[in-house]
């Protein structure tokens, strides 16, 4: 377990001000000028010591990412980190109690992170719904910049760097890192090809890194107290504390810091109270956020939460949302819900997310209700397969996964569906 | 409809035959908005006879007027041919408003149906490739 | 040179080719729908995936992935066939399939790449989607429930037109394309998209539901609509020219088309000359062809005739009836109706010197007098070019909506002799600077003070000719060569006062001038000309004889002969022959070969299709001032010539896109 000394976030639960005096007292803000004296390269190799990796969902390496930035500008054009925290997943609260609570470590992360990047200002896009964590954000921004901790001459260590918020207009697609860099740019949220990756040309064309909020947040404390005390925690390759968020059926559903390859069993026994009507009683759990294949009950109970052991299971920890699901869920229900959030939101730039999404929506729901034939299971596996991989962006494998991860697991439940379904019809016809 | 004229006007309603045979066998069962009445046997003996499956009823209309088949509205065709056996005020559902009136085939009469470019719509025909308007000096 | 390669086979690409261009360079057919060689890449319709190694294991989308040295490509294995086939189902889920009621069948890529990629049968079930319909103008038709996405048009509209009016509202599934408030797509280029258009989602709307592509005679020709000399086909049915449709030329108008020139043909069946008409008692009456040339032969002609060619005609019209007159003993011959005199005794000096392609890598332009968007639009889309690559461009002239920055000088032609700091700045540093004179900048006697300009600037380097002159009229360059000039201009031979005067087609000319002469109008359509002549002889239109022109870049280029020319008209070279007969003198040549040997031996240049050799640009004479306000000569896009006059299509542009007249069908 975690012990209370090792928590990085240590007001998530929002017991103190946000404010920047209190943050202070917590340690936030304090001798920024000092880690910043180390130099970018010294940086960036701390944090690739630390074993830092995404905390947005992909998992990749954080010091590497920052490494690919140019080292100086050739024809003059700036640098620029670009903080998401356009958290739309469903399932994922993280980055809000960070904003909510923490607000001042997420700046000094930027500034800290900016630095080591060379970026020129940090924008941090912000979903449309957090509205009052962008005013609470906002606010903290301001007090940063009266205390001179950023602006000019940021906190005395003669670099500048301003920080931006810019707020989303409430769609799930600007949360992916191109279409981000779109939307901050004025334009229709759609994510661009690749390549060029954003670390040659982003945003304005200029080379930009796209991070979450957690990973940036989590930056000062790892400089202070160092790769190795972070790198403590966790398996190997996975290593560090996590904000879980666990919800659905557990008896105190809740975001907790947690060392990472903590046991899916001492995670929910700790800190949720266990499962609503026992263990015996999960039926599924969505280890990281709606867009990750679900995990049945006997192959997640004793399983590690990091990025490999779920990997391992055929799902992965996204952000760490954990879905509890216990029996009296409606496990087809669930999963159409989903198909429709991603049909939704889809951007309608290329086709297979576009037209796929829906056509797998419309056959979830009529798998919900059994209006289905058996082999239409298949086909609607082959459909996933046919949009996953093909697309631009990874929302085409997002809507995918979820699907292929019922009819994984749960394709018994599904002709189970069907054949109830005929069979109360060949008793009507009757 | 005077004797004579039923005499020699044998396009127009029935000859002198069938109005005897359907005053002694018939048995009125409608008249539709045009006027022609559906008779059937009215009794069972007929129902072998010729002019009938065996075992159907026999069926038959009168026409008020010109003895043209096509007169024949599709509901009480259905009736006539033993499609169903109420009457079709009875059998099928009302009419519906947007259902327009029956029209008998108009082939052959002045109602029947000209092309557009027809003498008899005025012979202007629609425009077709390679026509031109030509350029005159008023 | 990176080396690649394709299905086994090696071969060497091209720096910053992609890997759908190596494919097929390699000769392998790439399937797509978003990719198009002029517009930036999208990568949006994921057609076009193929595998390639090294790299993730799953399809890529060539056309935009780069080809990098080494790289393994397959276009031919299964996991390239299966995805192709999702792609394709995926597309066709919601694409109705309308193909027998749509005007794109047969000439549609959905259909056609659906056949070669597509799977056999249908697997979807659910409800397809429907959208509601846009209005995107009169000559754009939309079924927008036919749209696949793939974006061409809102690429096309906002890089090549550089008007921002197509683009895309709503996300997911229920994207549509549209226009800014459903307003009309109102450029000049508008119509493009119609091609560009990968589905039947954008149609033509004048030619909606009139012909299948398989019933047309494909014809090449050139457009007259402007003096850019577009390449057309022009596709006829019978004895219609149905549509126009731009051909691929990349030194002329790329495969682009202004909308006049792809709608005006619409006109070619109104307002048509079809018989000899002779003014007897002040009044127009039909006759024949005898009468007219006796009438002609006795007005006396001999060494009293003069002819002016109009804005439509080809150099052969033009190369016989200078023929006639030379025959007849005379030379008075002019192809500048309005009235302008420029110099025109170099022609160098009157080409538009940079060529279409030259102008794009400008880095410096002055424009004098001229509306590029409507006097020459497919010149306007070089210029946007330009500017996109950081040229700096001025304008001398009214204000005008330029597609890209800007930097108006006023309207007074005299700012050429008193520049202003900003122009010397830029025009000294430039590399390739260029200056281009349009028809309102030679009206106020800009053309030697622009030469003065060029020698100042020293627009004439090495690799590099910047001097410019943009005509408006698609018979001005050919005219020109054939010395259809004359010093003094139109006034000159009004003062010769000829006994006769053949206008070959002329309808901006005032008549007025005239008033003593026989006026003999050759032409096609019924419009000023044929209002004010005494006699009529019906001509050909561009669409109905072969032709060469020479557009204002001094490029020679030949069309062909569509469809015949309707009721009594003639191909105009065959009137002026007759008409030499009837008047006894011998203008030495009996067939359209013969006169086009003829017209060669005395003007070679017209001989050989490409751009014509006028040598050194003349010096400057630096007496010739400029003054006054400039002003443009076109003041109705859509309304410029004959044909376009009398093209319904054109009329009605005109009143919805540049009177706003509210035309819009009450069904709509």
């Amino acid at each position: 377990m975690l012990a209370d000394k090792d928590r990085i976030f240590t007001n998530v639960y929002g017991f103190q001000d946000w404010g920047l005096k209190a943050a202070q007292q917590r340690g936030d803000w304090d001798n920024t000028k000092s880690l910043i004296a180390r130099g970018q390269d010294s940086i960036i190799d701390e944090i690739k010591a630390s074993g830092l990796r995404g905390r947005g969902g992909a998992g990749f390496p954080t010091g590497l990412k920052w490494s690919f930035m140019p080292k100086e500008s050739k024809d003059g054009r700036p640098s620029f980190l670009v903080i998401n925290a356009d958290e739309s997943e469903p399932g994922s609260c993280k980055d809000r109690e960070i904003i909510r609570h923490d607000p001042h470590k997420l700046i000094e992360g930027a500034l800290i992170a900016g630095f080591a990047m060379r970026a020129r200002a940090a924008y941090i896009y912000i979903r449309g719904e957090y509205i009052r964590e962008a005013q609470t954000l906002q606010a903290a921004i301001e007090q940063a910049y009266e205390a001179g901790l950023i602006g000019k001459n940021a906190s005395q260590s003669g670099y500048d760097f301003d920080v931006f918020l810019h707020r989303g207009a409430g769609a799930y697609i600007c949360g992916e890192e191109t279409a981000m860099i779109e939307s901050l740019e004025g334009k229709k949220g759609q994510p661009r090809l690749k390549p060029p990756f954003p670390a040659g040309a982003g945003l304005y064309g200029c080379p930009t890194t796209v991070n979450n909020v957690e990973s940036i947040a989590v930056v000062p404390t790892i400089l202070r107290r160092g790769a190795a005390w972070f790198s403590s925690f966790g398996r190997e390759g996975n290593h560090g504390t996590k904000l879980f968020q666990i919800s659905g059926h557990v008896e105190k559903p809740c975001v907790v810091e947690e060392e990472m390859s903590i046991p899916f069993r001492e995670l929910i026994e700790r800190h949720c109270g266990g499962i609503t009507g026992g263990w015996d009683n999960l039926l599924a759990v969505i280890p990281g956020g709606s867009s990750v294949p679900l995990v049945p009950a006997e192959q997640i109970m004793d399983a590690p939460m990091d990025f490999d052991g779920l990997k391992e299971l055929g799902s992965g920890l996204g952000t760490a949302a954990v879905i509890v699901m216990d029996k009296s869920t409606d496990i087809v229900r669930a999963i159409s819900r989903i198909s429709y959030f991603y049909k939704h939101e889809s951007c309608g730039q290329c086709t297979p997310c576009r037209e796929g999404t829906g056509w797998m929506w419309r056959m979830m729901e009529r798998l919900r209700t059994g209006d289905a034939a058996i082999e239409e299971i298949d086909m609607l596996q082959q459909v996933t397969k046919q949009v996953e991989g093909h697309t631009i962006c990874a929302l085409g494998d997002a809507a995918a996964w979820p699907i292929q991860g019922l009819i994984r697991h749960f394709r018994p439940e599904l002709e189970r569906r069907i054949e109830e379904h005929n069979a109360k019809f060949a008793e009507a016809a009757e | 409809m005077s004797f004579l004229g039923k005499i020699f006007t044998w396009w127009n309603g029935a000859t002198i035959g069938t109005s005897l045979f359907t005053m002694r066998r018939g048995e009125k069962v409608g008249t539709d908005a045009q006027g022609n009445t559906y008779y059937r046997s009215r009794n069972k003996r007929d129902m072998t006879t010729a002019g009938s499956y065996i075992g159907a009823e026999r069926r038959w209309v009168i026409y008020e007027g010109a003895n043209d088949a096509s007169r024949v509205p599709p509901e009480w065709h259905g009736w006539l041919h033993g499609s169903f056996d109420d009457v079709p005020e009875s059998y099928l559902p009302p009419a519906k408003i947007w259902e327009t009136e029956y029209v008998p085939n108009a082939t052959g009469t002045a109602d029947a149906y000209r092309p557009q470019g027809a003498l008899e719509r005025g012979g202007k025909r629609v425009k077709a490739v390679g026509d031109y308007e030509a350029w005159t000096p008023e | 040179m990176p080396k690649v390669t394709v299905d086994g086979q090696e071969i060497e690409v091209p720096n910053g080719a992609t890997v759908l261009q190596a494919c097929e360079l390699a000769g392998k057919e790439i399937p797509r729908f978003c990719y198009h060689e002029r517009l930036s890449i999208a990568g949006n319709c994921r057609m076009c995936l193929v595998e390639v190694k090294p790299g993730p294991p799953k399809p890529q989308a060539s056309c935009a992935l780069p080809a990098t040295d080494g790289q393994e490509i397959r276009t031919d294995t299964d996991m390239v066939k299966t995805a192709r086939e999702g792609v394709m189902e995926f597309l066709l889920i919601n694409h109705p399939l309308d193909c027998p009621i749509c005007d794109q069948g047969g000439e549609c890529d959905l259909q056609d790449q659906s056949m070669m990629y597509g799977r056999g049968a249908t697997r979807y079930e659910e409800n397809k989607r429907a959208v509601t319909e846009k209005y995107m103008g009169p000559l754009i038709k939309t079924i927008m429930t036919r749209c696949i996405h793939c974006t061409r048009c809102v690429r096309f509209s906002e890089e090549i037109a550089g008007v921002d009016e197509i683009g895309a509202i709503y996300r997911g599934e229920d994207m549509q394309i549209t226009t800014y408030l459903e307003q009309a797509a109102s450029h000049e280029l508008s119509a493009n998209v119609i091609d560009l258009c990968p589905v039947g989602a954008l149609t033509s709307r004048p030619y909606a539901f009139e012909a299948r592509p398989w019933e047309l005679k494909k014809t090449w020709s050139i457009d007259v609509s402007d003096a850019v000399g577009a390449n057309i086909r022009l596709d006829s049915r019978g004895r219609e020219v149905m549509r126009a449709l731009p051909r691929i030329n990349d030194a002329v108008n790329e495969e682009w088309l202004s909308d006049k020139g792809r709608y005006q043909v619409d006109g070619l069946s109104r307002r048509r000359l079809d018989k000899v008409y002779i003014r007897k008692d002040g009044k127009l009456v039909p006759a024949e062809w005898n009468e007219a040339f006796a009438a002609i032969a006795a007005a006396n002609p001999k060494g009293s005739i003069a002819a002016v060619a109009g804005d439509l005609v080809d150099c052969e019209t033009m190369f016989a009836a200078k023929a006639l007159l030379g025959a007849l003993g005379s030379d008075h011959l002019e192809g500048r109706q309005t009235g302008l005199d420029y110099d025109c005794s170099n022609l160098a000096a009157v080409n538009f010197n940079s060529t279409f392609e030259g102008i794009e890598n400008a880095d410096a332009i002055l424009i004098v007098g001229s509306q590029v968007r409507w006097e020459a639009a497919l010149v306007n889309v070089r210029l946007r070019k330009a500017a996109k690559r950081g040229a700096k461009i001025f304008v001398v002239g009214p204000q005008w909506d330029t597609t890209y920055p800007a930097t108006f000088l006023g309207e007074d032609a005299a700012v050429l002799h008193d520049l202003p700091q900003a122009i010397t700045e830029a025009f000294s540093k430039a590399e390739r600077p260029a200056v281009i004179v349009g028809g309102g900048g030679l009206a106020k006697g800009a053309l030697h003070p622009a030469l003065a300009f060029a020698e100042q600037f020293n627009l004439v380097r090495e690799g590099w000719n910047g001097f410019n002159v943009l005509h408006m009229a698609a018979s001005r360059m050919g005219g020109l060569m054939l010395g259809y000039a004359q010093k003094g201009g139109i006034g000159n031979i009004a003062k010769a006062k000829p006994n006769v005067l053949i206008s070959l087609g002329a309808d901006e000319l005032d008549y007025g001038a005239f008033a003593d002469s026989l006026k003999v109008y050759i032409g096609h359509h019924g419009d000023a000309g044929a209002h004010a002549a005494d006699i009529i002889l019906p001509g050909a239109s561009y669409a109905e004889k072969d032709g060469t022109y020479v557009n204002t870049e001094g490029r020679v280029q030949f069309a062909e002969k569509a469809v015949f020319a309707p009721g009594d008209a003639r191909e105009d070279w065959t009137i002026l022959r007759a008409m030499a007969d009837a008047l006894d003198v011998s203008v030495g040549f009996d067939s359209f070969a013969e006169l086009q040997s003829a017209m060669i031996a005395a003007v070679p240049a017209l001989g050989e299709e490409g751009l014509a050799d006028f040598g050194q640009l003349p010096n400057a004479d630096a007496s010739i001032r400029a003054s006054g306000a400039i002003s443009y000569p076109i003041a109705d896009f859509y309304m410029t010539n004959v044909v376009a006059r009398a093209s319904a299509t054109m009329q009605r542009c005109s009143s919805e896109l540049l009177h706003h007249d509210d035309l819009k069908e009450a069904a709509e």
